[in-house]
């Protein structure tokens, strides 16, 4: 990804504020989205049910990304995700037959928080390496939920020594006249207009409250880390602890706190996993969220808008591949367009080589679509992947991760 | 740093300490859990043949597969006064965890070990040659090679029948003229369950349409996604399917909450156990039928074929001729349907239909 910086300032700013305006860039897409589903006349690519299914499989990601996000901002590297989200599930699964699912929810945060807390212990107090720690607490986190698993809910009704069914979930939330117009005018399958709609009609359907809240929590984490001094102070730890410090920060109690709210996020992930995507807890069901959360997360620049961009790219092509295979194919021509307006904007801020590039992968994806009916079976799994690969390697091409990420900081090193 | 390097040593202790006791071989550890204090081999002594039961990922208490063995030793160890030994497959673990396990088993004197699960058919093939006095089976399993081993019984079963009977069951309780399937992972298989069952929704119905799903090409872990067995088969359902049968482990309990969404008039079937007896009771009435694939009985036939002194070896299809597969009639709901697929049943016992195992 070579960046060369020779436009000129002005027309810089131009293209700057165009491509930073989040609302041409999302009516574009839909734009682009809606004239494939036409030309391919794949109505699944926006009907109601997929972005549905897209935000219920965004959702666990998205919190286990966020989890990553607060904890790498405080400049701890947190690959145990994974096994604080696997925590989570059991904990949604114990609260919630107890006590009910908002209770469950907070149960899923707490063990996910528990999770967190041994990372924070061993890499902050004792200084051991991220990683050695992190993948620890997969396993750590993987045997335990086994465990109680199989000491507990055996008993309990609906239960077995692998899995809890029947869970209450979080409610539901349908909004009565919006819902069936939005419906009304998507079964109509107009340009733009009806995929709007299929947008409304999922966001007024049956939407659980749980997702709203998982979205709702980027927002919260956004303004937090970046709009209050305490948010600066976290972020502080993580790109110049030393530095901080000078400045009477308590590095370590913000370590602390960035790891705790890490785990809980995760944690949470999880009881998504368990209250809503589906409705119980069984062993192995994060199936390797947690890393994909983590993932967005890098690719999304460390950044909470790039992370929701990852998490959605995964969670939609992921959902879209699930219910239609088919529908994969016309992805493709979504994917060539998509490249070729890369490439146009590109030459336009005359970045020569980087337009051509890309122009050529995508006139080579473009023929691809055009020469073939259906994308084979052994690819299809690898769609969410390859997609959000290049959804987030085009969007952010220089990744910057914090400063001191990763790196054990011992108190008084500032000197 | 020598703190640095102790703490790691003790979290790495102390997570492999944990993850065994999630996990793995039964002997060790966690006696007094209490799932553990119903097993039938902490508490057989008597002096019949020692029974090795190698389960396959998900282990005993998935409510299916491997509890279907369990069954089937259960019995043995009642018949036969059989003692038996336990161990269970973790998730992505290595060929040769395989084998360890499978030679403990003969090392601590098993004469005869059951493999649950078509993945144990390698390490099977490698330990079966040194242990020529020990008798294997694999459940679902094949020979990997050309050598024939002596000691080794490949017990399959006839999963396309089953499943035929099911498809008949799917299409003509069908108001859309669309039906469902959603497969764990694109496997040989997996494809026998899909191929039988839309040839006998076809049979039933020749019109009919069937969408087929399946949650991973090749990672087995599309038998434990519960999120994607459902977002799969409410795709189905939002193409109009009302019948969606699944053989998909432990990911069909997500197939079930997706007919629950999907409302009244939709159904969804069940898999290799009776579904309907273990589902919630949201999910009870919307369970048709379940396609009952009889792993005790293969399971107990090996054992009373090494108690008698004639160990089965090389292959053997349980079909719906031996009773090995067949459909469940738990769901009231079914009742009306039986009469018609009792007489496909017949007619594929007689051979009068042959079912194919390939979509």
């Amino acid at each position: 990804m070579s960046t060369t910086t020779t436009t000129t300032p002005r027309k810089r700013g131009v293209v700057e504020r165009l491509s930073k305006s989040w609302l041409y860039i999302g009516l574009i897409g839909i734009g682009l989205v809606s004239f494939v589903r036409i030309v391919t006349d794949t109505d699944d690519l926006t009907a109601a049910g997929t972005i549905r299914a897209a935000i219920i499989a965004t959702c666990p990601i998205l919190a286990a990304a966020l989890g990553g996000l607060w904890a790498e901002r405080a400049g701890v590297v947190n690959i145990g995700l994974e096994g604080q989200m696997i925590l989570g599930t059991w904990g949604a699964a114990f609260f919630t037959y107890h006590y009910g699912p908002w209770v469950g929810i907070a149960g899923a945060a707490l063990l996910g928080l528990v999770g967190g807390l041994l990372h924070a212990v061993a890499t902050v107090t004792f200084g051991v390496d991220h990683i050695v720690s992190g993948v620890a607490i997969n396993l750590i986190g993987a045997g335990t939920a086994t465990y109680l698993a199989e000491a507990i809910f055996p008993e309990y009704e609906g239960g077995g020594p692998r899995q809890l069914n029947g869970l209450e979930a979080p409610t539901q939330i349908t909004i009565p006249g919006v819902s069936d117009l939005a419906n009304t005018i998507a079964d109509k399958h107009w340009f733009f207009v009806s995929d709007i709609a299929s947008f409304i009609q999922a966001l007024t359907t049956n939407i659980s409250t749980l997702s709203l809240l998982v979205f709702a929590l980027v927002v919260v984490s956004a303004v937090v880390l970046w709009r209050t001094s305490f948010g600066l102070r976290l972020r502080s730890c993580g790109e110049n602890p030393q530095a901080a410090e000078t400045l009477g920060v308590n590095v370590y109690f913000y370590k602390y706190v960035a790891v705790l709210i890490s785990g809980a996020l995760a944690g949470i992930g999880g009881g998504f996993l368990a209250l809503v995507a589906s409705s119980g807890f069984s062993t192995g069901q994060t199936g390797g969220r947690g890393y994909i959360g983590l993932a967005a997360m890098i690719f999304g620049n460390w950044r909470p808008g790039g992370l929701l961009a990852g998490a959605l790219t995964f969670g939609y092509t992921d959902s879209l591949r699930l219910r239609d295979t088919q529908s994969v194919h016309s992805l493709l021509l979504l994917v060539a367009l998509g490249l070729l307006a890369f490439a146009a904007l590109r030459a336009y801020r005359r970045q020569v080589r980087g337009a051509v590039a890309v122009t050529i992968a995508g006139l080579a994806v473009l023929a691809w679509f055009l020469s073939t009916d259906s994308v084979p079976r052994e690819f299809t799994v690898m769609t969410p992947y390859v997609t959000t690969l290049f959804v987030l390697a085009l969007g952010a091409q220089r990744l910057r991760m914090p400063a001191a990420d990763g790196e054990t900081y011992r108190k008084g090193s500032a000197g | 740093m020598r703190r640095l390097t102790k703490l790691s040593a003790v979290a790495a202790v102390a997570a492999l300490t944990l993850a065994g006791c999630g996990g793995s071989d039964s002997e060790g550890g966690g006696g007094d859990k209490p799932a553990a204090s119903d097993d039938v081999c902490k508490t057989a002594d008597g002096d019949g043949p020692k029974i090795g039961l190698a389960y396959d990922v998900g282990g005993r208490g998935d409510q299916s597969f491997n509890d279907s063995a369990y069954a089937g030793l259960e019995k043995a160890v009642d018949e036969f006064d059989a003692t038996c030994i336990e161990g269970e497959a973790t998730d992505g673990e290595a060929e040769s965890a395989r084998e360890d396990r499978l030679r403990n088993m003969a090392e601590n004197d098993a004469t005869a070990i059951v493999g649950v699960g078509f993945a144990y058919s390698e390490s099977v093939n490698a330990v079966a040659p040194d242990f020529p006095e020990v008798n294997f089976a694999v459940i679902d399993g094949f020979d990997p090679d050309e050598e024939a081993n002596d000691n080794v019984a490949y017990l399959g079963f006839a999963e396309e029948q089953g499943s035929f009977l099911v498809g008949v069951a799917a299409a003509t309780k069908s108001q859309t003229g669309t039906i469902g399937f959603v497969g764990g992972v694109n496997n040989e298989l997996i494809q026998k369950f899909e191929a039988g069952y839309a040839a006998g929704a076809k049979a039933a119905k020749p019109d009919i349409k069937v969408e087929v799903a399946y949650i991973q090409e090749s990672d087995l872990k599309g038998f434990g996604d519960p999120a994607g067995g459902k977002a799969a088969a409410a795709g189905e359902f939002d193409k109009g399917a009302d019948v969606v049968y699944h053989a998909a482990g432990g990911s069909g309990s997500g197939v079930f909450d997706a007919a629950v969404e999907a409302g009244e008039g939709n159904f969804a079937i069940g898999v290799d156990s009776d579904q309907y007896l273990t589902a919630t009771a949201a999910q009870k009435p919307f369970i048709l039928t379940s396609m009952l694939k009889r792993v005790d009985t293969a399971t107990f036939d090996f054992a009373k074929s090494i108690d008698e002194g004639k160990p089965l070896v090389s292959y053997k299809v349980y079909d719906l001729k031996a009773d090995g597969v067949g459909y469940s009639t738990a769901n009231s709901v079914i009742e009306e349907l039986t009469a018609d697929i009792d007489g496909y049943k017949d007619k594929i016992i007689s051979g009068e239909i042959e079912v194919p195992t390939k979509p």
